[in-house]
C-alpha cells in the first residue's frame, strides 16, 4: 500500500511477557488471503500499449497451474490484470466487467474511455478499503487522443498514469530494468554529459523488452515461469501473443 | 505444581517423531518385542519401514517411541555403557540395562522425549523380563508393556487377552493381534509389524506385512 | 572453547526484538536430493538450485559433497551447515582411517554425523543423504538435523522430497542395475525440478560401485538451458556518466632525458 510520507507505520511493540507460548492461550484466526505468485508488466508506446503476464499459478512451493491466464481483454480496447491473490483478482475483474456492461446499458453502448475505466477501478478498490482486494492492478489501452496509456493501482485504489509499470512477484526485479530501457534512466549521450533523450519505442522493440523481462524474471524468481501471455492494444484492436517460459 | 514445569511432550520444530505402537511381552521361554514401522514429520511419512526394535546387547533389546533422534542417541549411549560394563563385569542383567536407560532419561527429562520399553532374556534366570520407562524416567517392571500413541487403543484388548505362561506361538499371535488393532485405530502408526523373539536359543526376527495382519 | 560460538545469539535475539530491521537469513537449499541402491553399489543425486526466499541465489550450485573418496553425501537444509558439517566429518573420517589403518566406512561417517548433529539439537540445519562403498559393501542412509538416522534402499530429502518419493515409490524395484538406478535417481530429481519451486536447474549425480572409484557426474542432465535473449544490451562506451574524476599519484615519477650516443 502506498503512503504519502513514504514511511510505513511500524508494527506495535512486542508485549513484554514470558517468551514461551507454553500454558498461555494461542489465538487461531482464519487468514482470508494467500499469495498466488506470478508477475505482470505494462508498457505504453506512442500509438499502442502492451500488458503482459506469466501463466504460472502457485501457493508456497507448489504449482497449481502452468496455464492460468491473468491478463484479460474486457472490450472497448481495454486490457486489465490484477496480480497477487488470484481469487481477489478474479473477483475484481468480474466486477469491472459487470460495471462495464452496465455502463454500456445505461449509456447507449457508449465506449468507455481508459481514463474513466481507471477512475471506476479506483472506486471498486476503495470500496473495500478495510478488507482490500490483495492485488496490484494494471490496465492498458489507448487514451482519448489515441496515445498508448498504462494505469497502475495499489490494493486500495491509489492510481497513476504511467509509461511503464511492473507488478506482482518479480516487480522489483523488472522495474529497474524498465527504468533503464524504457525511460533511459542512468543513460547519458557519450561525450556530452547530457541525459539520453526519451524517445518512443516501436511495438517490436517493446515486445522484445517484455520477453527479456520475463525470461530474466523466470531465471531468478521461483514464482514466475511456465508461459508468457502478451496482449497488445492498437487502434485496430487487441492482439495476443504467447511464448513458452521455463517450467522449473 | 504451578512453579517449575517442564514440557516433556514437546517435539522441536520439524523434528522426526515415532508416533508409535510398541509392546513387549514375556512368555514361557522368553520375551517378544513388537513394533509398527512408521516414522512421521507432521503428516508426512518419512519412513514406512523403520526398525524401532534396537539391540542394546545380544539378548537385551528395546522398543523406541517419541523423538527418533532422542531415542536413537539414548540407545546408542546405553549400548556403549553396557559394552564397558560387559568388559568389567560380564553380561549385564535386564534390570541393569533398564537402570542405565532410566538414569539418562530421568536426568535429562527436560531435554528428551523418549518413551522406551526395555526387554531381554536373562540366561541366568532362564526367563524374559520387561521394563517400561515412560517419559519422566520412571521404571516399571511388568509382565508385558505397551507404549506409544497407538497403545491407547489396545489397553482393553491386552488386559483381556494377555495370559501368563503362554507359549511362543500364542505370544506371537497376541502381539500380532494387539499391534494390528493399534495400527488400525492410530493414524500415526502403520507399515509392517516387526517382532524380535528372545529365547534361550537366541534371537529371532519376524516381519508381517499389512496383508497378513490387517484382517486377522 | 571447542565447537561453534553462540556469543552473539542473545545479542541478535535482543536486536531482532528491539528493532524492526530484518536480520540476514542463511541461504536455504530448498532442495530435492535422493539416493538409490543397486545390485553392487549406490547412486545419489541432487538438483542445483539454491534460494533465498523466493529469489534464486544460485542457478548451478553443487549439493553433492565428498566425505571420503568413496563416501559421498547430498545435502538439504541450510547451505552453510551442510557444507561445514560435511567437511568437518570428512576431515575426522580421514584422520580416523589413518589411525585405524583401514578404509573409511559409511557407518563411521554416519555415526559421527548423527552425534555431532544431536549435540547441536537441530540448530545445525543439515539434512543429509549419506551413501558410499567400503569393505563392508554399499550403504545408503539419511540423517536429519536433530540427529536421527534412517536406512533404506531408496531415500529422498528436501522440499522436493515428496515429488521425488512419488517417483521412487512407483518405479523402484528390487535388484536394479546400475543404469536403472541412475535413471530412477535422475527421474526422481527431475520430479522435484519441475514440480517443486524450491528445486530447479540441473541434475548432479554420483555413482558409487563396490570396489571401484566413485564417479561424480556434475550436471549429468541440463534440461534448463536459458534461451537466447531477444535483444543485446551492450551499451555504447560513455553511456555511464563520469560524475567525478580524481587521480592519485601512488609514487613519485622522475623524468629525465637519456641521450643515446
Amino acid at each position: 500500500m502506498k503512503s504519502c510520507s513514504g514511511k510505513t507505520v511500524p508494527p506495535p511493540p512486542l508485549p513484554l511477557e514470558h517468551p514461551s507460548a507454553m500454558s498461555q492461550p494461542i489465538e487461531h484466526q482464519f487468514n482470508p488471503y494467500s499469495d498466488n505468485g506470478g508477475t505482470i508488466l505494462g508498457i505504453a508506446g506512442e500509438d499502442f500499449a502492451v500488458l503482459a503476464g506469466d501463466t504460472r499459478h502457485t501457493t508456497d512451493y507448489s504449482i497449481n497451474s502452468r496455464s492460468e491466464s491473468k491478463v484479460f481483454d474486457v472490450g472497448d480496447g481495454i486490457v486489465i490484470s490484477a496480480n497477487g491473490f488470484a481469487a481477489d483478482s478474479t473477483a475484481l475483474v468480474k466486477r469491472f466487467r459487470n460495471s462495464l456492461k452496465w455502463y454500456h446499458f445505461n449509456e447507449n453502448e457508449k465506449r468507455l474511455s481508459l481514463s474513466a475505466a481507471a477512475r471506476n477501478i479506483q472506486h471498486l478498490l476503495y470500496g473495500k478499503r478495510f478488507f482490500p482486494y490483495y492485488v496490484h492492478t494494471i490496465i492498458a489501452g489507448l487514451d482519448e487522443e489515441g496515445k498508448g496509456a498504462v494505469y497502475s493501482f495499489d490494493p486500495v485504489g491509489s492510481y497513476e498514469r504511467e509509461q511503464c509499470r511492473a507488478g506482482g512477484a518479480a516487480a522489483s526485479l523488472i522495474m529497474p530494468f524498465l527504468d533503464n530501457q524504457v525511460n533511459f534512466k542512468n543513460q547519458y549521450v557519450p561525450g556530452t554529459g547530457e541525459k539520453r533523450p526519451i524517445t518512443y519505442l516501436s511495438v517490436e522493440e517493446v515486445v522484445k523488452l517484455v520477453r527479456d523481462s520475463f525470461t530474466s524474471a523466470t531465471e531468478r524468481h521461483i514464482h514466475v515461469g511456465d508461459g508468457l501471455e502478451i496482449l497488445i492494444v492498437t487502434k485496430d484492436g487487441v492482439r495476443r501473443e504467447y511464448h513458452e517460459l521455463k517450467r522449473d | 505444581m504451578n512453579g517449575i514445569q517442564v514440557d516433556i511432550n514437546h517435539l522441536k520444530k520439524g523434528e522426526v517423531s515415532l508416533g508409535t505402537s510398541i509392546m513387549a511381552v514375556t512368555f514361557d521361554g522368553g520375551v517378544i518385542l513388537g513394533a509398527d514401522s512408521r516414522t512421521t514429520t507432521g503428516a508426512y511419512i518419512a519412513n514406512r519401514v523403520t526398525d524401532k526394535l534396537t539391540r542394546i546387547d545380544d539378548k537385551i533389546w528395546c522398543c523406541r517411541s517419541g523423538s527418533a533422534a532422542d531415542t536413537q542417541a539414548v540407545a546408542d549411549i546405553v549400548q556403549y555403557h553396557l559394552e564397558l560394563y560387559t568388559s568389567q563385569y560380564g553380561t549385564p542383567s535386564i534390570e541393569t540395562a533398564a537402570a542405565v536407560f532410566k538414569t539418562l532419561t530421568y536426568e535429562n527429562k527436560d531435554a528428551l522425549s523418549a518413551g522406551i520399553i526395555v526387554a531381554g532374556y536373562d540366561d541366568k534366570k532362564k526367563k524374559g523380563e520387561v521394563y517400561s520407562i515412560p517419559l519422566g524416567g520412571s521404571v516399571h517392571k511388568q509382565k508385558y508393556a505397551i507404549a506409544g500413541s497407538g497403545s491407547a487403543f489396545i489397553y482393553g484388548y491386552c488386559d483381556k487377552n494377555y495370559r501368563e505362561n503362554m507359549n511362543k506361538e500364542e505370544t506371537v499371535e497376541f502381539v500380532k493381534h494387539s499391534l494390528s488393532q493399534a495400527i488400525k485405530w492410530d493414524g500415526s502408526s502403520g507399515g509392517v509389524i516387526r517382532l524380535v523373539i528372545l529365547t534361550e536359543s537366541g534371537v529371532e526376527r519376524l516381519i508381517f506385512y499389512p496383508d497378513e495382519y490387517e484382517n486377522l | 572453547m571447542a565447537g561453534l560460538s553462540f556469543d552473539n545469539y542473545q545479542r541478535n535475539a535482543f536486536l531482532a526484538s528491539k528493532t524492526h530491521s530484518n536480520l540476514p537469513k542463511a541461504t536455504s537449499t530448498g532442495t530435492t536430493i535422493v539416493g538409490v541402491k543397486f545390485h553392487n553399489g549406490v547412486v545419489i543425486a541432487a538438483d542445483t538450485r539454491s534460494t533465498q526466499g523466493p529469489i534464486v541465489a544460485d542457478k548451478n550450485c553443487a549439493k553433492l559433497h565428498r566425505i571420503s573418496p568413496r563416501i559421498w553425501c547430498a545435502g538439504a537444509g541450510t547451505a552453510a551447515d551442510t557444507e561445514a558439517v560435511t567437511q568437518l566429518i570428512g576431515s575426522n573420517v580421514e584422520l580416523h582411517s589413518l589411525y585405524a589403518k583401514r578404509q573409511p566406512r559409511v557407518v563411521t561417517a554416519l555415526q559421527m554425523l548423527k552425534q555431532h548433529l544431536f549435540k547441536y539439537q537441530g540448530h545445525i540445519g543439515a539434512y543429509l543423504i549419506v551413501a558410499g562403498t567400503d569393505p563392508t559393501g554399499a550403504h545408503l542412509f539419511s540423517v536429519q538435523a536433530h540427529g536421527s538416522t534412517d536406512v533404506g534402499f531408496y531415500l529422498s530429502l528436501g522440499s522436493g522430497s515428496l515429488a521425488a518419493m512419488a517417483v521412487l515409490e512407483s518405479n523402484w524395484k528390487e535388484d536394479l542395475s546400475k543404469e536403472e538406478a541412475i535413471k530412477l535417481a535422475s527421474d526422481a530429481i527431475q520430479a522435484g525440478i519441475w514440480n517443486d519451486l524450491g528445486s530447479g536447474s540441473n541434475v548432479d549425480l554420483c555413482v558409487m560401485e563396490t570396489g571401484k572409484d566413485a564417479e561424480y557426474l556434475r550436471n549429468y542432465i541440463t534440461p534448463n538451458v536459458r534461451e537466447a535473449k531477444q535483444k543485446s544490451y551492450k551499451f555504447e562506451r560513455g553511456t555511464t556518466a563520469v560524475l567525478k574524476e580524481k587521480i592519485i599519484d601512488i609514487c613519485e615519477v622522475e623524468e629525465e632525458q637519456v641521450l643515446v650516443v
